[in-house]
């Protein structure tokens, strides 16, 4: 198909033209430099010297920052096998329209219009041995107060619960999808006799497989580059044991080591990429794109 | 066999419920506590975590807006989302408009890669969005965190802008053109005004994004002038760390926006959120 040259051209280059300068500068200048960077000893000042892949090794080989890729692997298990799920029992709960539905959808999607610093304050706060909620909770019990952000047996999972449990997204795009599917579906399985539970298992599941496999691939898309919660609840402690790579990233480049923090920047987008690819080849292809509104 | 019947959906009935109270908890009970705590003296908060204050202390509020040039940052905040909703709307919309009316080679391409940037984890770029701003002697500017916001917002509002000029029927636009309307008045009279609903939306993510950011905040600037109210209940209240009941009172505070944009336009949030996988 051939298409004739549109006589507006000028006039439409005209109108692209701000959004692409702002892309090309945000969005594929930096992606480019990144690689660039991450190949390079560079110290944020003077020339940047060519080094090829050292910064790899280098990023493998130290401790730390293995410990922040498993925690970022262990962040996109979190969100993908638990999150996701809890998102789709509730979703299959408030598609059936139980009273008050409607405003239980708004409620629970609220703590994702809060800001992730004050969520991690309160939960800083929730988490306090001191005066925290959870420990006022374990006195009511009869326990002992813990420090769960202090204790690096703990400071993990206490980061990701609070991560996990808040459903909100995940479950609104999950909740649209199951409301599309026609409801002559569910007459006729009435009719044939299969109860509540049969239906959600042979019809609903089923026909959400696609909006499922998005939720997934997105959440553990977010667990790979995880980094804003945990920086403000731990800064990566105590003794590295919640740090990310972006956590990581963010201390080496504070301490003037771009390159090594740019090579930390390039595993992470491969890591994430590898996620999306991954999760769509083993479940099934979807567009994430097309298929969250269908 | 009826019996039996009626005991399970009974049960099933107690699970349900137990599972939408639980998450009902999740998302509020966390809230609850902040303002019940930003509502009690520092003594107060020392004994129990629970206990009801015996009066409300407004005094944590007057506390909070004293302390570290709180109602600054506030002022601040605003500037930047509003900014930065005005900023990437003008630009979502004028490009929305030719990838959404005109027919060009090149243009799903473009629509495609706009929108795959919802896929790129911004926190990757530290270095280069740092280094790109110092260079340009961007560094630690208000209007800064506007181009950079309005920027990092481009991929969702693309895809929400554009989708929904999409769905205008051409007649509208036809009737326009035998009226004498070129590309510019189709534009601004004829398809902005006809797409303010998808505009909103768009407009709201840009706001509630730009409100509650912190790391780009964080790396990109570095005075009162430039900061922004995330950064100050981050830091500016540390220099109170006893006081904790006039932090939470400050953290209540900072919340007040975005909840509120969230009161008024869930609705706009809801339907922007169901039409694709977008960030909240």
């Amino acid at each position: 198909m051939k298409k004739r040259r549109n006589p507006n051209a000028l006039k439409i280059a005209l109108f692209l033209a701000p959004v692409l300068v702002l892309f090309a500068a945000f969005f594929a200048y930096p992606f480019v430099f990144t690689i660039a960077a991450s190949l390079t000893k560079w110290r944020g000042i003077g020339a940047m010297r060519f080094i090829g892949f050292g910064n790899f090794g280098k990023l493998l080989g130290d401790q730390t920052f293995r410990l922040a890729i498993r925690n970022n692997v262990v962040w996109a298990l979190a969100s993908g096998f638990v999150q996701v799920p809890l998102a789709v029992l509730v979703a299959l709960i408030l598609a059936r329209e139980p009273r008050g539905w409607k405003v239980l959808r708004t409620v629970y999607f609220l703590p994702n219009v809060i800001s992730t610093v004050a969520l991690a304050m309160v939960w800083t706060a929730m988490y306090n041995p001191q005066y925290g909620a959870l420990n006022g909770l374990r006195e009511l019990l009869g326990l002992e107060a813990r420090n769960w952000l202090g204790d690096p047996a703990t400071a993990l999972p206490a980061v990701i619960l609070q991560g996990v449990l808040y459903i909100g997204y995940f479950m609104i795009i999950i909740l649209a999808a199951a409301m599309n599917i026609p409801r002559e579906l569910y007459e006729a399985a009435e009719i044939d006799g299969a109860t509540t539970l049969q239906q959600e298992f042979r019809i609903t599941l089923p026909m959400l497989r696609g909006s499922i496999v998005t939720a997934m691939t997105l959440a553990m898309a977010y667990g790979m580059r995880h980094f804003e919660a945990t920086y403000l609840m731990t800064g990566g402690g105590p003794a590295y044991s919640t740090t990310t790579m972006g956590i990581d990233l963010f201390l080496k480049m504070d301490a003037l080591r771009y390159s090594e923090a740019s090579a930390a920047g390039v595993i992470l987008i491969v890591l994430g990429t590898v996620v999306i690819v991954g999760i769509r080849r083993l479940l099934g292809r979807t567009d994430p794109m097309a298929e969250a509104g269908q | 066999m009826r019996a039996k019947n009626k005991a399970l959906s009974l049960g099933a009935g107690l699970l349900k419920w137990t599972v939408l109270l639980f998450f009902l908890a999740v998302a509020l009970l966390p809230l609850a506590w902040l303002v019940l705590n930003s509502f009690k003296t520092n003594l107060e908060l020392q004994a129990s975590p629970f206990s009801l204050p015996a009066r409300p202390a407004f005094e944590n509020y007057a506390n909070a807006i004293a302390m570290a040039e709180l109602p600054r940052l506030f002022v601040n905040s605003v500037l930047v989302a509003v900014g930065t909703v005005f900023l990437n709307l003008l630009v979502s919309s004028m490009a929305g408009f030719v990838l959404a009316r005109e027919a060009w080679k090149g243009r799903d391409t473009v629509r495609t890669v706009l929108e795959a940037g919802v896929l790129v984890p911004i926190i990757a770029f530290m270095v280069p969005y740092f280094t790109l701003v110092t260079k340009l002697g961007l560094y630690d500017k208000l209007y800064t965190l506007i181009l950079v916001y309005a920027a990092i917002n481009i991929p969702v509002s693309i895809f929400l802008v554009t989708s929904f000029m999409r769905s205008i029927p051409k007649e509208l636009e036809e009737a326009a053109i035998i009226d004498g309307c070129g590309f510019f008045q189709r534009y601004s009279k004829v398809i902005l005004p006809l797409s303010r609903s998808g505009l909103v939306t768009a407009g709201t993510f840009c706001f509630i994004y730009a409100w509650n950011e912190f790391v780009m905040a964080m790396l990109l600037t570095s005075s009162i002038h430039s900061r922004t109210i995330q950064l100050g209940i981050r830091f500016f209240t540390s220099q109170f760390i006893t006081d904790y009941a006039g932090m939470f009172a400050a953290i209540v505070l900072s919340m007040l926006p975005s909840v509120l944009a969230y009161v008024f336009l869930h609705n706009k949030i809801i339907a922007g959120l169901t039409a694709g996988a977008v960030k909240g």
